[in-house]
């Protein structure tokens, strides 16, 4: 189905409405819903491009070599899971500079949708 | 909103025996989603207050959640700090009659200045100022630790489980984990860190457990008042100096390490002039750990509140997403800890 114009780009001129012409409008407990309706719409936004550019397969592959490296299971649906309890029960070395490897890149995925910017700190 | 004007100024008239009173002020502050808080001036005519008297009433808001202490308890928790030397507003009455008013509520006094994060963290002070600021929260934390166990007052705070506040709050947060239907490998992680490398524990004091930039009232350079005391609990002195540096409430200064306002040094030296305690830096920085992983746990289930229904928010649903910075908070800070050792 072909349905123009595409939703990242509806969703990109609608917050751009809210912060251009909106937002300086209006004061005090309006300014700060309209920020963080911006904010959310921001984080859609970038979720919809971080899509796009097969960036949740590409920490999904990440997630899942690490796993087969220590020999869990890693066709597992739930990988991301399988490593929370792997680590509860102490089945894996938390100095392992692997093991930090992959929750930086788990939680770096996360903030390039969340809030890129803290990225940059 | 005035009828509930009257109904403090006819309780607080009762309790200083004044002859009447004219409210001259009366407005709902800022801060509190679980109470609400009334700032109330008023002209007193005889008694033992007479004369402009300004007020703020905290009571539990309608659709409050008790997740904390209930406002009898914080009204205690603030009597023991402000005998202690606290700079705290003055405890005054507490109201447990629901008939009053329709809920539980205190009467205190009101402090002077604004205790907002953003403005005080651009303000444009001199490094002296800075240091003066910084010295004066060490002191403070200092006089509310000379508050210790066993307190007739207190007893409703519950003893560290087990006798080590840091592996108490471990468990503790596992136990949120474990409820949170929702993969948290760098929580797990950082859980076992803190297990693993858990200090000796100091003395158990009386720790505010929510001291941070933010809740402080500040009329210009000068500290007017400490506030919202409802997370106090009995914990190791360090849990309130690494709260207070943890870089969430540095709100953008991040190269000031405490409160997004001065050096660490002098908070412990401030702490060090009133209790003559040298706190152990490493220390306060394993409780930084821990606080980054306590303000994630805050995050999770604030935003299972909008989740499961019980309060839909764009602002608690927002928090939820902000768990992913204090993660990676948590991977560098560890790692800056261990390059360091």
């Amino acid at each position: 189905m072909i349905n123009q114009p595409e939703t990242r780009d509806l969703l990109a001129e609608a917050r751009q409405v809210l912060l251009e012409s909106v937002a300086p409008e209006v004061a005090g407990e309006h300014k700060y819903q309209a920020l963080m309706i911006a904010n959310a719409m921001g984080m859609a936004i970038r979720e919809l491009e971080q899509r796009e550019q097969g960036q949740p397969e590409q920490t999904d592959r990440a997630l899942r070599a690490y796993l087969s490296e220590q020999s869990l299971d890693e066709t597992a649906a739930e990988a991301e899971r399988d490593l929370a309890r792997a680590i509860r029960e102490r089945r894996l070395d938390g100095a392992d500079p692997a093991l930090r490897s992959v929750l930086r890149t788990l939680t770096e995925s996360r903030l390039l949708i969340n809030n890129p910017g803290y990225l940059k700190r | 909103m005035s009828a509930l004007a009257d109904t403090f100024s006819a309780y607080i008239t009762r309790q200083c025996g004044a002859r009447a009173a004219r409210v001259t002020e009366f407005d709902k502050l800022s801060g509190g989603a679980i109470q609400d808080n009334f700032g109330l001036t008023l002209e007193l005519e005889g008694g033992r207050r007479p004369g402009r008297q300004e007020f703020v009433v905290r009571q539990d808001a309608p659709s409050g959640v008790a997740e904390s202490l209930s406002r009898a308890e914080e009204f205690r928790v603030l009597q023991a700090a402000f005998r202690a030397g606290v700079t705290a507003p003055e405890p005054l009455w507490l109201c447990e009659d629901p008939e009053v008013s329709g809920q539980v509520f205190y009467v205190m006094t009101r402090a002077a200045g604004s205790a907002s994060p953003r403005k005080l963290v651009k303000a444009d002070f001199s490094e002296e100022q800075r240091w003066n600021i910084v010295r004066r929260l060490g002191a403070e934390l200092a006089r509310l630790h000379t508050v210790r166990p066993p307190q007739a007052s207190l007893e409703f705070l519950v003893m560290p489980d087990p006798d080590n506040p840091a592996l108490s709050r471990v468990a503790l947060y596992r136990r949120y984990l474990k409820e949170i239907d929702e993969p948290h490998p760098v929580l797990e992680w950082a859980l076992n860190w803190l297990e693993d490398h858990a200090p000796e524990p100091g003395p158990t004091v009386l720790c505010h457990c929510d001291f941070r930039t933010g809740n402080y009232m500040m009329d210009g350079d000068e500290l007017t008042a400490v506030l919202d005391w409802e997370f106090a609990a009995w914990s190791d002195p360090c849990e309130d100096l690494g709260w207070l540096c943890c870089r969430s409430w540095r709100f953008g200064a991040d190269d000031r390490e405490v409160g997004g306002i001065g050096d660490r040094q002098d908070l412990l030296d401030g702490y060090r002039e009133v209790s003559g305690v040298d706190l152990d830096p490493a220390t306060v920085s394993y409780w930084e750990v821990m606080a980054l992983v306590r303000w994630a746990m805050i995050a999770l289930q604030q935003a299972r509140r909008h989740m499961s229904g019980e309060q839909r928010s764009l602002e608690l649903a927002l928090t939820g997403r902000m768990v992913a910075q204090m993660e990676l908070d948590l991977l560098n800070q560890v790692q800056e800890l261990e390059d360091g050792q």
